[in-house]
Order: structure tokens, then sequence, then C-alpha cells
């Protein structure tokens, strides 16, 4: 730690030396460790140690932005002027600012020591226990193109010219597999996936089986006639559709005009089962920790309730801008991007019903496994094209399954259109839901 | 040398294979990137970094072991050549004397893109007065411009030591329009390799005048038609189709994990005899274009897909080795963070014979793509997706409305040996290429071409 107490110091001086105005340095140490099997045996170990720092400096009214991985005096000293620099070519904002000081919550910063002191040889063995579950789930699983491992520590040090000083640690563990399954010559795919903040809650089964699972049931697909359908999205398929969402509920969308919310607070913009959280103190999740990428405390935040939109998410920036405060969403992927307005813990609400109580009120529609081409979705305009696959439901049961279709819609439709929302909340990685149900809409096929 | 010497790498080298191991690389890098961004009238985000480390890699059967560090002192890479040598074998041995022969060498020694700030400045500055220019319905436009320099040196227990160095430069324009309730977006973007002197502020307004233009067709356009028909990609339409259709099931690691549809079929038809596919990162200044791959072999230009009959797959060191063929040259990375993988460059379908305009004469009813957007494949099973930026529908073979909402899907063999027209033009878009979790620029391109039946998913 001393190393990089002394890196975050001295690049706030050389700043203050270089006539900044105000500064801030937020250093990352990030290791990583993945190991990859396929058919029992190793196929891929990776580690990583990956750190640097990043600058933001402040000068008559606009900031730059720069960051480093060499972290040499020379190297510093130059990144602080890049970073002044940067300031200078930027147009003045009057708006841009740190966050005022306040307390953190350090219980936030969740470390979890059985990740640090698990050997290789027991997480290699986590690893081949997901390819062995899928396997033996169904003979017709024929072949795995990888099962992997996976963990991630981050070592934060954030401190700027205001006197803000932060330090903490965060780790999650996880995996994924990839199989195939085949049957009269045809050919299907399923995954499975899981990150926890806890290696004890990690289950290496549930991930095989439930790939296994999904390839098998998928078996002898084939497309549909173009139709309105009902759609019951599974919990991991409808955090999709988050993703989707989590740019538009960003208030610098809404200032610039880039978000269809903007304008819209106070209004009903989603059906009455619509409720969306983001929630950086939420206790358990992966994105959880004391404070965003800028410092300011993690706090929860009711985007939407009830369908009514409630809140932008903000950073200190576009905080500033309409005179209220951040909503602790100024966040960093790394230490080579500056704050941004993002989602931490992003979640539709829970309801009461199962998913299974969903499937059995459709009389048309469709059980959603996966969807293809989901970044393609544009943000600004909501509008999206999405492949399927699934198992058609007739009668509130499932019957066959179905591929090469199309969901296309706008996300304010989607919205609008969903029905009901189970119970069964889960989160993968930054994003949770329960399984949705939502009303007709067009899937084209033949 | 500006990485490591010759004499300090050998040794990195030969620790790495200590504890045994068929194959021992190390790959060093120095990133410089820099980026200006326009929006709401202002430039903002203007972002610069530095980012070096050094990635260790050791094949041992069909294992293989990645360490990177962001140290690159001498000592630092000894550290994770033993980090590599332990995680194989959890044992450790004398290390052996291995020599490399220097293959190329850039003197090159100052930072390589000196398009500077001030006239990236200029150039967003101009994108955005050409969009406003271009319909009082602009509501937004943003503008980004990047420049990224990498230097690299690449040394294997082959013997081979590569230095080289890559610039490439990207602006893109993202134009929003609204109309009433209505709010559409255009997009336009300008690549490059080793070359910015197509970054001119006429070029720039072009560009803003385009995106600006697929907006405002867009406000128009009527709600995509839904269900089966034929389609025309035109030529400047972008490659996306190929690269998704064919080119990721013909990576070399895909094919070898029994995971594509093209696995076992060299030398079978699997495509129309129209149909010639090649991946070719020799092309000057292409966005997808190199001189050395990311292991140190030269680039070359591949056939893939010749009339038809499917002739090669795109290979890597560990994939070459593993089926006994020689690399293609197609081993890339993102960065030091990622060990390398098959990956396609320059990706086309060759030109054919058909004048365009001919081809939408023909087609009584379909859907005209003039422009393709992002997409996506499941290689084992050739199903793909991409989106329509800018579509038309077809009517008694003139085009008649432009059209909204459009995404083709359909499966990649399939598709190939379907299709029925070639053109004789030839258009390329750039894009970067998501697989593994590393991004890598590539170009694709393709000639008009006519696929008589796809799913067009739009709304009823």
């Amino acid at each position: 730690m001393n190393n990089e107490n002394r890196v975050v110091r001295s690049c706030l001086q050389l700043a203050e030396k270089a006539g900044a105005d105000a500064a801030e340095a937020y250093f990352l140490h990030q290791d990583n460790l993945t190991i990859e099997v396929r058919n029992n045996k190793l196929e891929t170990l990776e580690r990583s140690k990956d750190r640097g720092v990043g600058i933001r400096v402040f000068k008559s009214g606009s900031f730059g932005y720069t960051f480093t991985s060499d972290l040499g005096s020379t190297a510093l000293k130059e990144a602080v002027e890049l970073a002044l620099k940067g300031a200078i070519y930027s147009n003045l904002d009057v708006d841009a600012r740190l966050p005022e000081q306040q307390p953190f919550d350090l219980s936030l910063a969740q470390f979890d020591c059985d990740i640090e002191n698990t050997t290789l040889e027991e997480k290699q063995a986590l690893a081949l226990t997901i390819e062995k579950a899928a396997l033996d789930t169904d003979s017709r699983v024929s072949m795995t193109e990888r099962a992997v491992y996976e963990e991630n520590s981050n070592t934060v040090l954030l401190a700027n010219s205001c006197g803000l000083q932060l330090n903490y640690r965060t780790n999650f563990c996880g995996g994924y597999i990839w199989v195939v399954a085949e049957d009269n010559g045809d050919v299907q795919t399923g995954a499975g996936v899981a990150y926890r903040p806890q290696l004890s809650q990690f289950d290496p089964v549930a991930i095989g089986e439930e790939a296994a699972l999904k390839a098998v049931q998928l078996l002898g697909a084939d497309s549909i006639a173009t139709q309105r359908l009902a759609l019951v999205l599974p919990s991991k398929v409808a955090t999709q559709f988050l993703g989707i969402l989590a740019a538009m509920l960003s208030a610098e969308a809404a200032q610039k005009e880039r978000s269809l919310f903007a304008d819209r607070l106070g209004q009903q913009v989603a059906s009455k089962a619509v409720t969306i959280i983001d929630d950086g103190s939420l206790k358990g999740e992966i994105n959880t920790a004391p404070a965003d990428g800028e410092g300011t405390s993690s706090q929860r935040t009711i985007v939407m309730e009830q369908g009514m939109l409630c809140s932008f998410l903000h950073n200190s920036h576009t905080a500033a801008k309409e005179g209220t405060v951040s909503t602790g969403n100024g966040v960093r992927g790394s230490f080579k991007t500056p704050p941004e307005v993002g989602p931490t813990n992003m979640f539709f609400a829970p309801g009461v019903s199962t998913e299974n109580d969903l499937i059995q009120s459709v009389d048309k529609g469709l059980y959603v496994f996966n969807l293809m081409g989901v970044h393609t979705a544009n943000p600004i305009s909501g509008d999206f094209s999405l492949g399927v696959t699934g198992l058609l439901i007739e009668k509130g049961r499932l019957t066959r399954p179905v591929r090469q279709v199309m969901l296309a819609g706008n996300i304010l439709d989607f919205l609008n259109q969903i029905q009901a929302v189970a119970s069964d909340l889960r989160f993968y990685l930054g994003f949770g839901s329960p399984a949705l149900l939502v009303g007709a809409l067009t899937i084209s096929g033949d | 040398m500006l990485l490591g010497t010759k004499n300090e790498l050998e040794q990195v080298l030969a620790q790495a294979l200590a504890s045994g191991g068929d194959f021992a690389e190390v790959f060093l890098e120095r990133r410089w990137s820099s980026s200006v961004g326009l929006e709401d009238e202002r430039v903002e985000r203007v972002h610069s970094g530095l980012d070096q480390g050094a990635g260790i890699r050791l094949l041992a059967g069909e294992g293989s072991i990645y360490v990177y560090t962001n140290d690159i002192s001498a000592s630092g890479l000894l550290r994770a050549a033993t980090d590599a040598a332990t995680a194989l074998e959890h044992r450790f041995l004398e290390p052996k004397k291995l020599t490399l022969s220097v293959k190329n060498r850039k003197k090159n020694d100052a930072r390589l893109n000196d398009f500077g700030v001030d006239l990236a400045v200029e150039l967003v500055q101009a994108a955005n007065k050409g969009a406003r220019l271009a319909s009082d319905k602009v509501r937004q436009v943003m503008v980004r411009y990047r420049s990224l320099d990498q230097k690299i040196q690449i040394a294997n227990s082959l013997g081979n030591l590569v230095s080289d160095y890559h610039s490439r430069n990207t602006l893109i324009v993202h134009v929003v329009a609204a109309d009433g309730g209505t709010v559409q977006t255009g997009y336009e973007s300008l690549g490059s390799y080793n070359d910015y002197s197509m970054f001119t502020k006429d070029k720039a307004v072009e560009m803003a005048t385009v995106s600006a233009r697929r907006a405002l067709i867009l406000l128009e356009a009527r709600p995509a038609p839904a269900g089966r028909m034929p389609v025309v990609l035109a030529g400047e339409a972008g490659g996306t189709m190929i690269h998704e259709a064919c080119g990721h099931g013909l990576e070399a690691d895909i094919v070898g994990k029994g995971m594509s549809v093209y696995a076992g079929k060299l030398g079978k038809q699997v495509a129309s005899k129209l149909v010639t596919v090649v991946d070719d990162p020799t092309l000057s200044g292409k966005y997808g274009s190199y001189t050395y791959d990311d292991e140190g072999t030269p680039a070359q230009k591949t056939v893939l897909i010749r009339n038809g009959i499917l002739e090669n797959y795109l290979y890597d060191l560990n994939w070459a080795r593993r089926h006994g063929v020689k690399p293609t040259g197609n081993g890339r990375r993102q960065s030091f963070q990622f060990r390398p993988i098959p990956r396609m460059s320059n990706t086309y379908l060759a030109a054919g014979t058909t004048p365009p305009g001919d081809i939408i004469m023909a087609t009584e009813n379909g859907l005209l793509v003039k422009r393709m957007g992002g997409g996506q494949v499941n290689p084992a099973t050739g199903d793909f997706v991409f989106e329509v930026a800018e579509g038309y529908v077809i009517k008694d073979g003139r085009v008649a409305y432009p059209v909204r909402g459009a995404t083709l899907t359909g499966n990649g063999s399939k598709v190939l040996l379907a299709v029925d027209l070639v053109g004789t033009d030839l258009g390329f878009a750039i894009g970067t290429c998501g697989k593994d979790g590393q991004g890598v620029p590539v170009s694709d391109a393709q000639p008009t071409i006519r696929i008589p039946d796809l799913v067009v998913g739009g709304v009823l």
C-alpha cells in the first residue's frame, strides 16, 4: 500500500505544482485469475496483475483526464501535464467539480478471504465440476466449448485535493460454461453462468446443469410463423433489457436530450408492475462498494416506482447541472476512464408470483432462453431487434423448441407491456431481475 | 531497443520454460491513446493515457498458461516468467540457454502519431457544424476522434524476435434527429491503419452529412416488414454478414473445438459457386491491417472459400501447432492483457460479375440493405443476426421507401449456399470485433449480393 499511496500523493502534488485548480487521483490494482478447462483437462490458466493511476485535473472551469500504468516519476509528471492540457482544450463547463466530502460505510467493501486462500488446484477442480455436471445431466450433451472458473480482486485508492482519502479492497468469483448438445444430426448450444462475492455461495453444479438443460431442450428447434406472442423472460434474459435501459437512465443522456426519458420525470413511463432500483450499498452483490469512482458514498436510488420515473442516475457533474446531489453513480470500469454516469447494482424489484405461475397464465407465448444481438440495441431511440431461441408456451405449458425468430420493438413499449413480475430476483454481475411476463410482442419468423 | 534487450528476453524465455513446456513467448507493449469528444456543441472528454505491460505465455501439450504484468523491468519480466513456470508444474528447475534472432526492427523511437490535439479539435468541430447544418431536426451531435499507438515486441522460443508498431485512428459521428415524439439516430465511422491522411475537415463534414441524412431518412421511414423475403445487401452496406455468417466459423480455435459448422469440411462445397471469401491483413491502410500478427507471424492473404469450396481456416500458432499446419498470421490480441487467439483482419466476399443495379431490378419484392449495423453469431449452429442501419423496401424491382427497425436472421452456411447474384462493387466498413472478451480492429466488405430468402425481423 505504501507505494500506491506515494503514487497518489505524488500525482496530487504534481497537479498543484503545475497550476491545477483541483485534482483527483484514482489508483486501482486488479488481480485476475481465469482457469479454463475442456474435456476434463486444463486448457488455459491466466493470471494477471494490472495496476495504474487515473488523474483528473481541473483548470479554469473544465477538466482533463489521463491514465498511466508506467508509475515512474517521469511518466507521472507527463501524465499530469497531459491532463492539464486536456482541461485547456475542453470548453468551459462550470458544473465540472469534485464531490463534497462525506462519510463512508467501509463494511460495504466486501472481501472474501476464502477466495484468496483457496489453492489453484481446488479452483481448477471447481471448473472441472462445472463441466462434469453438464456432461452428467444428459447424455446428449456432446461437447464443452469451455468451462471456466474466474475471480477478480480490486484494491482502490482514491484521493483528491479537497482532502478525500479512501482505500478499500473487494473481490468476487464466478464461472461459466458453454456446451453443445447433439441428437439426430441437430446441434444446439446452452450456457450457464454465475458470479458471487463469496466462494461459499458459488455453486458449480448449478452452472453446468443450467447449460446442459438449455442445450438439450432446444434440440429439434425450428422457426415458427410470424405472430404476436406473450413472452416469459427468465431472470437472466430479463437483466439484458436492463443493460439497454441503464444508458437511457443516465442524467447525462437526459440532459443532452439523447434519452427517451428526457423531460419525463414524474411521469408514468412503464406499466405499474415495473419498479427499478439502483443500489450500490446492497450487501452481497458484485458492484457493492463504500463509494462510487469519485468518492460519493454508495446509496439506494429508486429509479422507477410502479412505472413512474422517479430519478435519473447522477454523478457529481450531472448533479451540479441540475442543482441536485449525486446518486453515487459516478462509476469507473478501470483506472483508464474518469467517473462516468452508470449503474451499480440495478434491478427490477421482485413481485410475489413464481416463474411457473407466469408460464401457466399464458395461453400462447414464448419462454425465452437466449437473446442474440443485444449489443446492437439503440440506446437513444430505444429500438431493438433481437434473435431469439426458446420454448413455445401453449395453454400454460412449455411445448416445442423455437429458433431463428426475431423480436423487434421499442424499449418504451416493452416497459409498458410488462404484465407481471415474479419473486425470483437473481443478479448477473451488476444487473438483477426476477422472471418477467411481457404482453404480446411481434415475433418474426416464417 | 525500446522495451527489452535481446539478452533480457532470452533469459525471460528460458526462465518461463524452466519447468517444461513446448513453447514460450513474451509480448511487450507500450500503448499511447488519446481522444477528443464533442457533444452538445462543446469540446469535452479530452483524454489520454499510457498503458504498458508484458504477457508471458507458455504452451504445454494442449494446455496453456498466460501471465501478465505492468512491470516491464528485467526483474519484473523474470518474476512473471517464474509465475508462469510455477503455474505449469508447481516446481521449478534451472533454466536452459536459448538464443533469439532479430527478425524485424523498427527504429522509430518517437511517438508515432503526431496528429495533434488541436487538429483533432478542428475535426470534431467541423463534423458538428456539418451535421447541424443538415437540418433543424438534428437535436444532438456526438463526435469522437481517437488515436492509438502501440509499440510491441514479441520474442518466442522458436527463436524469433519481432519489433513492430501500430498506429490506428478513428472518427465516429453520431447524429440524433427528432420529429414530434420520434427519435432516430444516424452513425458513420472512419478508421485507418498507419495512415491518417484521410482525416481532413472536408471528410469530417462529409461523414456528418451522411450520418445526419441517415437519421433523417429513418424519421420518415415506415416500420420494417416482418417475415421471410429476398434480401439484397448493397456493396456499400459493409461486410457484417460475411464476418458473422461465415468468418467466425472459420477461426481455427472454434473449428478445433468442434464448435463450428465448417469443421471437417475442407475441400467441400460450403457456399454457392459465386462465393469467394478472403481474409487479407496486407491490404494497405485498412483498419484491420498489420505487418506482423500479435505472435510475430508475418501477415498474409488467406483464401478461405474459393468458388464455393472451403480451402482454409484462420490459424494462430497454438492451433496451427495442434493441427500440424502452418499459421496463417491471424494470431491477434487486444493488448498485453490478453493471450492471442485466431481472429479475422480485413475479411471480404470477392466481387462478382453482375452490375449492382441489375440485382435490384431482378428482385420483384424484398428488402434492400444499404448499411448494416452490428451483429452476432452462434458458430456451433451457424445462426446469426445483424441489424439494418439503413434499409428500403424493394417493390417491382425498384427501391420503394425506407424502413426502420429491421434485423435479419438466418443460418450462415445456408445463406452462403443460397447467394444467387454477386455484384461488381466492393465496399468496406470498419468495426471492433469482440470475441472471448477481447476487441480487435477489423474491417469487412462485400459486393452487392442477393440472398433469395431471409427472415426479416420487423413489427406486425
